[in-house]
């Protein structure tokens, strides 16, 4: 017999053109179930007209960002044990910095165009992995095998950006970290852009990023390695090399 | 409900930030470091023992040695170019309509030009206070 | 539905909860670079009465001798250690030096900024 909980969800609420509220629904769950079953049984067993993104439930399409208890999760894989307590009260609320279509359902669309505007991989030769392996065990004809790339587009790291709540305008995290990944030798046409009021020298080293990504982009690793590019390229510019 | 695009991308990044520009906030700071440290033991720590703080002989004393205006003039350009470059990064997170930023661009650098010129004439007077 | 990017979300810059350390790190950065342009050019007009001779200056000295004054002097103080130690770090992170220490650099710059106004504190009200 698996152990059992008994939990209130509070859920954010709010349809077009209405104020938000928070309905709660107490429920019987397995500690060790994810955030999203339990999201998933108030729209099953309570509450039909709950609006909620989600689809593999396993950590590939980035569908099912939420914050949980105020803090950005990925729910398909966030166990409640870890979360939270017998008893408690667990508050689910949408994304931070994108609109809110219904519920917990925000409008992703400015991330999804301006990864697209940067480029960003969506698969990469494994040979420019960097968690596996280092690049020195590869042989240089696995470079013909393909895998994808580490960022899911969730927004996680968007939501929890300081700066990224200041305005829609600024690249943010994930695209960033997706110029650093193809780099500004290879890329230099993405050198404008990195090198501008809405790129690499807007972020304030926050590191709300990395703290909530989910995969293993380690956006702001990946935005300070990004500066180091884009001084080098603007000396390169100005040296002539 | 409908959510048109709320950047304008790709109608090009906005020039308001650049490597330069944040090369300088990043060489002023561990300047500033050096020389504050230079300037708080000169001015507060070796000038008067009690209060932190100089008397005006004190002061005027201490001007006779040349090294002492010399750093105090570094002190000024560096510490008020790294709050001015510091103060125009937090209102671009305000975002200003550009010509607001122009004038901003104009106003801090007329501003911090004068304030550097402020400073060297004070620590020149002073300086010649000790002669 | 007030859930989009906005530079009008001022406070919300200054909120610390259910932030990171990093974020905590980047509020009293930004405060304490504020007050401290506060602080600069008020010591710069103050200064000028240096220029005004001796009677302008100790006239203001006697000022500072208000507890009030003291403790401000300790916030400018303790402001300066905490902006100069996590810059350092900023600029360490920047370059790629430490970044999976963060969290304890800036722990120990406001450590050392605790500690540096305390000795000043001690320094300044003993003496």
């Amino acid at each position: 017999m698996p152990e059992q909980w008994t939990l209130t969800l509070r859920l954010y609420r709010q349809k077009a053109n209405e104020a938000p509220r928070y309905d709660t629904f107490t429920l019987q769950v397995n500690p060790d179930e994810y955030v999203l079953d339990a999201v998933e049984r108030v729209w099953a067993f309570h509450d039909r007209s709950l609006c909620f993104r989600h689809a593999c439930h396993h950590s590939t399409c980035g569908a099912c960002g939420m914050r949980v208890n105020g803090v950005e999760k990925l729910t398909c894989i966030t166990p409640l044990r870890a979360v939270t307590q017998n008893g408690a009260v667990l508050t689910i609320e949408p994304l931070r910095n994108f609109p809110i279509v219904s519920d917990l359902v925000v409008d992703m669309g400015d991330l999804y165009r301006k990864m697209e505007r940067v480029n960003a991989r969506a698969v990469l030769p494994v040979t420019e992995a960097e968690i596996e392996h280092p690049a020195s065990t590869w042989n240089p004809e696995d470079a013909q095998y393909l895998r994808l790339s580490d960022c899911l587009e969730c927004g996680l790291c968007i939501s929890a950006c300081p700066v990224a709540a200041t305005t829609a305008a600024y690249l943010g995290p994930a695209p960033l970290a997706a110029i650093q990944d193809q780099g500004m030798r290879r890329h230099p046409e993405l050198l404008p852009l990195a090198d501008s009021e809405d790129g690499v020298w807007r972020c304030h080293s926050a590191f709300e990023c990395t703290a909530v990504c989910p995969s293993f982009v380690d956006p702001a690793r990946r935005i300070m390695d990004l500066r180091r590019q884009v001084v080098g390229a603007k000396l390169r510019q100005v040296f002539g090399k | 409900m409908n959510n048109p695009p709320s950047f304008q991308y790709p109608t090009g990044p906005r020039p308001g930030e650049t490597a330069w520009l944040w090369l300088v906030k990043i060489v002023t700071g561990p300047l500033l470091v050096l020389i504050l440290a230079l300037h708080l033991t000169v001015n507060h720590y070796l000038g008067s023992a009690h209060s932190g703080l100089m008397t005006y002989d004190d002061i005027v004393a201490y001007f006779r040695n040349p090294l002492i205006p010399a750093i105090e003039i570094l002190f000024v350009i560096t510490v008020v170019t790294h709050s001015l470059v510091g103060l125009r990064g937090i209102v671009l997170d305000l975002n200003p309509p550009r010509s607001v930023l122009r004038l901003i661009n104009w106003g801090f650098g007329l501003f911090g030009l004068l304030t550097i010129g402020y400073g060297i004439w004070l620590a020149l007077v002073i300086a010649s206070k000790s002669t | 539905m007030n859930n989009q990017p906005s530079s009008r979300k001022l406070l919300t810059w200054f909120n610390p909860l259910g932030r990171n350390p990093g974020a905590w790190a980047f509020i009293l950065n930004r405060l304490t670079g504020l007050g401290l342009t506060f602080y600069l050019f008020l010591h710069l007009i103050v200064l000028g009465r240096l220029a005004q001779g001796p009677q302008a200056y100790e006239e203001f000295l006697e000022l500072t001798k208000s507890p009030l004054v003291k403790l401000g002097e300790l916030l400018v103080i303790g402001a300066v250690i905490y902006h100069a130690l996590n810059g350092l770090r900023v600029v360490l992170t920047s370059f790629g030096l430490g970044i999976r220490q963060q969290t304890q650099m800036f722990y120990l710059s406001v450590l050392l900024a605790l500690v540096g106004t305390l000795v000043f504190a001690i320094r300044m009200f003993a003496g």
